[in-house]
């Protein structure tokens, strides 16, 4: 408890990263109609999957220094010393980037989605489905960013966004199982899964590789 | 016992020296039979019913397909074999296999491509196999360029074995992905449990290709592992002797 309050109180702080990613996504959103005929029906018909990218995009940005301050300052070395549970201090990192960053977009997501569609069971869903996507997405850029520590996010980035390319082809499906209504808690709970597996594995994961760069 | 094994059998200066007395035979195996199938795919086998003579890319298509999955559960085998007995030929083996592996997920591609043109009409589309097939394809060039960011060749290793346990996660997404979504790519003709769907007149010059072709990748292993080895261990007083 008393770690969940000092990373929130730590990232809080820092209000670019946590405002930044929230803001980047509001203005993708913005951009989309922009670009296309102000037409409802037109509007509808690519609004999910910018929705989707914009929220991969935030979650990248997110997750851009979320370990690079503490290797830099060398805390993440003494907490590594510190600490019997590496791997749960990363958990609970992550945790509390989404809980300032996911959580705000999911929400924005489900705002915009009410303001798009006419589908009032589709951006009902577009909640659920976006806590569960973004945590998935945060966690696997944590990954990257890992991999990356010191060599800037971008090669992070390019290691991690294959991975994600899976659950935007879920999400996608997804979408027209919600539109059509076909039995779409199935993706809903395939989704959950990766994310049970995702919450596990990731920390753990992502603590040998901040292990590797420190030895 | 099995890390006593692995460090007796598998140290480079071991490797380099036992591969290179299979080598010759591995290639000209392979090249022969992989010239006979091809000869025979293309010559002799009859037409097919629907697709004409374009079905005749499979004796690349299906080897290169089956070899870019294949590479890299090889390459995630050497990395849990990295990470759990630091074997060094292990980690050698990984970013040997990467480039190889990248460029038959190209083959495959690019022949799936052409392939589609005469059957689906359009060379390409946004199916589950083939976009996961290219994600592997994108894996494979992060995998080297992440390899190539790091001067601390140890530091890299670890960092590049962890990266392809992650992204194995995507094979078998591959492999079941003409099962689970409803794509436009046909399902497997040959399985490990049911009877080949394919004629059997077609399918032994596939068999032939895919071996043929196997062994001609292994003998591509071989030469860029001893690239690594001769890079990575120059310093040795061996290595000097072997150049």
């Amino acid at each position: 408890m008393k770690l969940l309050k000092l990373e929130f109180l730590k990232l809080k702080k820092k209000s670019r990263s946590w405002l930044g990613p929230i803001l980047v996504f509001w203005l993708i959103m913005i951009a989309y109609p922009l670009t296309v005929e102000l037409l409802p029906e037109k509007l509808e018909v690519g609004f999910f999957s910018v929705l989707w990218i914009a929220t991969l995009i935030s979650m990248m940005l997110a997750a851009e220094d979320i370990f690079l301050e503490d290797f830099n300052d060398g805390s993440l070395e003494q907490t590594m010393i510190k600490t019997t549970s590496f791997a749960s201090l990363i958990s609970i990192k992550v945790f509390i980037y989404w809980l300032l960053i996911g959580i705000p977009i999911s929400l924005l997501s489900f705002i915009f989605s009410f303001g798009t569609t006419t589908n009032f069971v589709l951006s009902l869903m577009i909640f659920p489905l976006s806590i569960i996507s973004s945590y998935i997405f945060l966690n696997l850029f944590v990954l990257g960013n890992a991999l990356s520590l010191n060599k800037g996010s971008v090669l992070g980035a390019l290691v991690t966004i294959p991975l994600a390319l899976p659950v935007l082809i879920v999400l996608g499906k997804s979408i027209v199982a919600i539109q059509f209504n076909i039995n779409y808690s199935g993706f809903i709970f395939l989704l959950l899964g990766c994310l049970s597996i995702i919450i596990v594995a990731v920390p753990l994961v992502v603590s040998y590789i901040i292990k590797a760069h420190l030895e | 016992m099995i890390k006593k094994f692995i460090h007796q059998f598998a140290s480079p200066k071991t490797y380099l020296f036992q591969v290179n007395k299979f080598y010759n035979y591995i290639f000209y195996i392979s090249i022969s039979i992989y010239v006979l199938s091809i000869t025979w795919g293309l010559l002799f086998v009859p037409e097919d019913f629907v697709q004409g003579n374009s079905f005749r890319i499979i004796y690349l298509h299906v080897p290169a397909s089956f070899l870019s999955q294949s590479l890299y559960a090889a390459m995630a085998i050497a990395s849990v074999t990295y990470l759990i007995w630091r074997v060094k030929l292990a980690a050698y083996l990984i970013i040997a296999i990467a480039p190889i592996g990248a460029m038959v997920t190209f083959i495959a591609l690019s022949s799936g491509s052409i392939w589609g043109i005469p059957t689906w009409g359009t060379w390409w589309q946004w199916d589950a196999r083939i976009t996961s097939t290219l994600i592997l394809f994108i894996m494979y060039l992060g995998l080297i360029s992440l390899h190539g960011s790091f001067s601390n060749y140890e530091k890299a290793d670890k960092l590049l074995s962890w990266l392809v346990i992650v992204g194995f996660v995507n094979i078998p997404i591959i492999k079941k992905s003409v099962d689970w979504w409803s794509t436009l790519h046909q399902s497997a003709s040959i399985t490990l449990t049911n009877k080949p769907s394919i004629d059997p007149s077609m399918l032994y010059p596939l068999i032939g290709s895919t071996i043929g072709f196997f062994g001609l990748i292994i003998c591509l292993v071989i030469i860029s592992s001893k690239v690594q080895i001769i890079k990575r261990e120059s310093t040795k007083s061996w290595i000097k002797d072997y150049v």
